[in-house]
């Protein structure tokens, strides 16, 4: 059997009126990996991943899924993938039990299989015992791990999740992360009596994790990523490839006595030529300076923050986080 | 087609129906609620209308009239006026509704069988009393006839056929009593049955405005799959109203059922279809409940009422929105309801609004999926 990426989009385009949504990107996804596509709001993401799952009709290139062509096999694509939407889209007045059961039987679930897997979702969001709680009572967190629960009901070989963790506190991001892991790595079980050579295989590769997120923290979680900007992929691939091959420089991090003031001096000097800094980067009060063998011109750095009365404290060459690489790259 | 789709989503939104007492309630009772305002508000029978009378006759005979005209408890006389600029008076404060103007010579023309020389004004701003006013003082001015002046002249060989002074022959059928409810009850009936096809066009923008739709639409569930799951819980809840409005209306308003209430429910059934079609079409092109909701009085609620002929004669229509009236399910059941009703008749006279009104729901069904199609796309 031919390898086929779980996802794979070419030139894939979307225009409305004048404005491009989506811009000729192109990228492939492989199975069991977590796939982060990061951005700002508006950057084209949503509209992405809806032409990804069939619900909005590309302009220009293809897309398909686990081989599939997107355009063409919708309904054969739709029963093998799941979906949570950007907005919360379980149904609030209804309760824990009933959207469960809901999207179990709109994926074609029988009755006793369905029972079993509600119980694990159940389980897995941690909603034991509030099956008959209204959906609006539940707390923003375990609405995220209800939704995904539900999205996962039917054992989707790829999941599509648009901004699952938008709005929702840092331990609870954290939580849901740990379940993402937990579904990529730990494949679910597949029920004895509808063990077939597919699901199998299925069973091997484990499920592959489309997510979109504008938390850098988040797309450091993924195992390959690409950053989208005004609809064009500006980077894109592992953590470490991006750092290492998008990054024009090293980063030194400075922690001087006055951070605002010392962006101020480094940015002048770097306006005059005297100094060839590639970014200076205010963080909170600390500084990130990025220029290809920064150590050349730690010397100088101190000198200059001396000289306009700012002591330049501690001052370290770190790793480049992926929020240094996304600004570098939205400057270049 | 797969109707485990169908049933997944019909039994959410029996869940979200049952869900909220509100809705529940509105679903249940509102055209129950309506039926019962509108037949009150729209048919009460008119009494003790104030009348003035200027008698220049002034004869016994006229007296007598004047006491005729007043003697039951439709018409009150306000006052005997004895100039023209009092009625006028009269009218303008809305102390009374209609005048009654005796000529002189009343006595005389009338005892030779010359003619009843009478005049009656009424407030026009007012139609209703005042044609209610002519009505009546017409009726009665026949059966004065009849008792004062026949019984002078039959022993001279003159029959009330000769009588010129009034010839009314009214034949009325099948509403003897001319009970406006009998007849608009049932219309009314088709009307209010139609209310759930308001709830159909707010369900699915509800689940555009809520971002619902979006979830839905990536499951396997096809869209006639969910539109059709979402109008058969209605099509079920629209017909406990069938069974609860026709009992209200024999055992409240006491009209008589002369059909085959098999064929009523199952006509009833058809038209539900019909309608809710309708209302899910208007949910296919509006984004939000608001805007739902205004469309679905501009096209299913307002025609309902104006054009399905219930208040007013299709026939007295102009022939653009005849034609538009035939595209609503309503004007079929309109002429099913009345028909099943009052005549009492069957199949054999009905069959051609069946078949409109299951075609028109097929239709409306599948622009609803064509368009929800290319709306998404």
């Amino acid at each position: 059997m031919d390898y086929q990426p779980a996802i794979l989009a070419k030139d894939l385009t979307k225009r409305f009126g004048d404005f491009t949504a989506v811009d000729h990107i192109n990228f492939n996804v492989q199975h069991g990996e977590i796939f982060g596509f990061l951005g700002p709001n508006g950057s084209g993401k949503t509209t992405t991943i809806r032409m990804l799952l069939g619900l909005m009709k590309p302009g220009e290139g293809s897309v398909e899924v686990l081989g599939l062509k997107v355009e063409k096999d919708t309904s054969k694509i739709r029963p093998r993938v799941g979906y949570m939407s950007q907005r919360f889209s379980l149904y609030n007045d209804l309760t824990v039990l009933q959207n469960l059961n809901f999207y179990g039987q709109a994926y074609g679930l029988e009755n006793s299989l369905l029972q079993k897997r509600i119980a694990e979702a159940l389980h897995m969001a941690g909603l034991e015992r509030h099956e008959n709680t209204q959906t609006r009572d539940l707390s923003g967190g375990w609405r995220q791990r209800l939704a995904l629960g539900a999205a996962i009901l039917h054992r989707p070989e790829v999941l599509f999740l648009d901004e699952p963790t938008a709005g929702v506190d840092p331990l609870s991001r954290r939580a849901f992360w740990d379940l993402l892991y937990k579904l990529v790595s730990t494949p679910l079980q597949p029920e004895t009596n509808q063990a077939s050579l597919e699901s199998e295989m299925r069973e091997q590769r484990g499920v592959t994790v489309f997510i979109t997120t504008h938390y850098m923290d988040e797309a450091e979680h993924s195992h390959r990523l690409a950053f989208i900007q005004h609809g064009k992929i500006i980077a894109s691939g592992s953590p470490i490839e991006i750092k290492t091959q998008k990054m024009p420089g090293d980063v030194l991090e400075i922690s001087p006595s006055d951070a605002a003031g010392a962006v101020k001096v480094l940015r002048s000097a770097q306006n005059d030529g005297k100094l060839p800094l590639n970014e200076i980067v205010l963080y909170g009060s600390l500084v990130h300076v990025i220029a290809p063998d920064i150590l050349r011109h730690e010397q100088a750095i101190t000198v200059i923050l001396q000289n306009s009365g700012i002591q330049p404290g501690v001052m370290t060459v770190i790793e480049p986080s992926l929020e240094d690489v996304f600004i570098a790259c939205m400057k270049s | 087609m797969n109707f485990r789709h169908v049933w997944a989503v019909m039994r959410k939104e029996f869940h979200h129906i049952i869900r909220d007492r509100a809705t529940l309630f509105l679903v249940l009772f509102t055209p129950t609620l309506l039926l019962l305002l509108m037949a009150y508000a729209l048919t009460v029978d008119i009494k003790h209308v104030p009348i003035a009378v200027l008698d220049y006759d002034a004869t016994q005979t006229s007296r007598a009239f004047v006491q005729q005209i007043t003697a039951g408890q439709d018409l009150d006389l306000y006052a005997m006026v004895y100039s023209i600029d009092e009625i006028d008076a009269l009218l303008v404060n809305g102390e009374i509704k209609a005048a009654l103007v005796i000529a002189p010579g009343f006595d005389r023309d009338l005892l030779s069988l010359r003619g009843m020389p009478l005049q009656v004004i009424i407030d026009g701003t007012e139609p209703n009393s005042g044609n209610f006013a002519v009505e009546h003082i017409s009726a009665r001015a026949e059966t004065f006839v009849d008792s004062a002046v026949l019984s002078q002249w039959q022993p001279a060989g003159v029959s009330s056929d000769s009588l010129s002074v009034l010839d009314v022959r009214v034949q009325t059928w099948f509403n003897p009593d001319l009970k406006p409810r009998n007849d608009l009850v049932p219309g009314l009936i088709s009307m209010v049955l139609g209310l759930p096809a308001l709830s159909v066009a707010l369900t699915l923008a509800h689940e555009r405005e809520h971002g619902t739709l979006e979830q839905l639409l990536a499951t396997p569930i096809k869209r006639a799959e969910l539109l059709l799951g979402k109008i058969f819980p209605y099509v079920v809840v629209g017909l406990l109203n069938v069974i609860l409005i026709p009992w209200l209306a024999i055992m409240w308003f006491k009209i008589s059922f002369n059909g085959n209430f098999a064929l009523f429910f199952g006509l009833s059934a058809i038209f539900m279809f019909g309608v809710l079609s309708m209302g899910i079409v208007v949910g296919v092109f509006m984004r939000t409940q608001a805007a739902a909701l205004a469309l679905s009085f501009l096209v299913i609620f307002f025609p309902g009422f104006f054009l399905t002929g219930i208040f007013f004669p299709l026939a007295s229509m102009p022939e653009e929105m005849r034609m538009e009236a035939m595209f609503l399910p309503g004007t079929h059941y309109a002429i099913v309801t009345r028909g099943i009703f009052l005549p009492g008749v069957g199949m054999e006279v009905l069959w051609p609004y069946a078949v409109m009104m299951a075609v028109l729901g097929l239709v409306y069904i599948a622009l609803a999926a064509l368009f929800f199609k290319k709306k998404l796309g």
